[in-house]
């Protein structure tokens, strides 16, 4: 598995702008000024196109517990990104940082998560880049 | 007496049959080239080496700004508008929901192109939508406008100039993406396209657009976009409607279906 040094240096490769492209639509139904964390057990993996989801039952600080889903972009861009579709796993216990939905569906756009043993994945938009480096903590 | 009927219900048969077949068939279609069957694919070795995956400069447009007039101008302010006061909205296009946007819009999409050579044909593959162009190098002249039912992709000719490519398309449907959300065609749209390897780098591929359509601009609107090329890549498959779970309606309002 790679560090995550090394993915960050392979996604800026691809530049930042790869992922705030969109083929179908845009992701404008997202708040990307904000950040939320939610713990929890993830329930369902969907490698899929136009764009991969995660599900887990989880919760935000100090939130109730609910079926949160978490929209990465597509299998095609996160595969040439080095994710492959068992990086996380129905039953893992996992920490999901998002851009939440605009109007309150517990779910949102994938910025990154930290898995069991302490590892993250990233996306590679600006402000994932800048949480994965200094805010994780 | 019962054979003798069928036998004559399978006369009228045939009779209705053949006139049907009568009035559906045309004048005979040209074959281009008219040496078709001796076309060789030695020809191909000729022509610039376009192998491999090309993966778009993503934000990098050069070009310059459109001339918007009448209806298509009065929309695209109406759109801005509406993104500007409500950064959720969603402008309506007719590709929001998986369907494929077709040209010009499938050579400038975040995701990669393939170019396949064959005798007489070039073939562009977008990698999104898995959507699949043809433009024809066979010499055939350009239809007239209208000889083509308006469709997604349009009718291209191509020709060789040197080492670029050169296509002209007509008869893309109207309302598709012209250059940016917001901005569409009319069915008088043309395309023209000039796509070649950049001189200093075999691995950085041109396509450098025209767009002429006297009802949506007021003058030709250029548009330059490039392409890094991976020999390492390959397509993937790409199918929209496998799990879309943000429909889009026509007041620009996402759906999130969990």
């Amino acid at each position: 598995m790679r560090s995550l040094v090394a993915r960050t240096m392979f996604a800026a490769m691809l530049g930042v702008a790869a992922s705030l492209a969109f083929a179908h639509h845009s992701f404008a139904m997202f708040d990307q000024t904000k950040q939320v964390t939610v713990t929890g057990k993830v329930t369902d993996v969907q490698w899929t196109n136009p764009h991969v989801w995660i599900f887990l039952d989880g919760a935000p600080a100090g939130g109730k517990k609910e079926r949160w889903g978490v929209e990465f972009t597509s299998k095609v861009h996160l595969t040439r990104r080095n994710f492959t579709s068992d990086m996380v796993k129905v039953g893992d216990d996992v920490e999901f940082t998002v851009n939440p939905y605009r109007d309150g569906k517990p779910g949102g756009r994938f910025v990154a998560v930290k898995m069991a043993n302490g590892q993250y994945y990233c996306d590679v938009g600006q402000a994932a880049q800048v949480f994965c480096q200094t805010g994780k903590q | 007496m019962r054979t003798r009927y069928l036998a004559l219900a399978a006369v009228i048969a045939t009779a209705c049959t053949g006139a049907l077949m009568a009035a559906q068939s045309g004048p005979p279609r040209p074959i281009y080239p008219a040496n078709a069957e001796k076309a060789s694919y030695a020809e191909l070795d000729k022509l610039p080496d376009w192998r491999g995956i090309w993966q778009p400069n993503i934000g990098r447009v050069g070009g310059d700004q459109p001339m918007l007039i009448g209806q298509y101008k009065k929309r695209y302010d109406e759109e801005r508008a509406k993104v500007a006061a409500n950064p959720g909205y969603e402008i309506p296009e007719k590709s929001n929901n998986c369907e494929p946007p077709g040209m010009p819009g499938m050579m400038t999409m975040p995701y990669s192109l393939e170019f396949v050579f064959a005798p007489g044909k070039i073939i562009v593959i977008q990698e999104a939508e898995m959507m699949v162009r043809h433009i024809f190098t066979d010499g055939r002249p350009l239809p007239n406008e209208d000889e083509i039912d308006p469709n997604y992709f349009g009718y291209s000719v191509g020709r060789w100039e040197g080492d670029t490519l050169v296509v002209d398309t007509i008869g893309t449907r109207e309302g598709q993406r012209l250059g940016e959300a917001g901005i569409t065609n009319s069915d008088k749209l043309k395309i023209n396209e000039r796509i070649y390897l950049d001189k200093d780098n075999k691995n950085l591929l041109h396509v450098d657009f025209t767009f002429t359509d006297p009802e949506v601009l007021a003058q030709p609107w250029h548009r330059n976009h490039t392409f890094r090329r991976d020999r390492t890549w390959e397509i993937l498959e790409y199918v929209c409607s496998e799990n879309d779970r943000h429909p889009i309606d026509a007041e620009g309002q996402t759906k999130a279906v969990f």
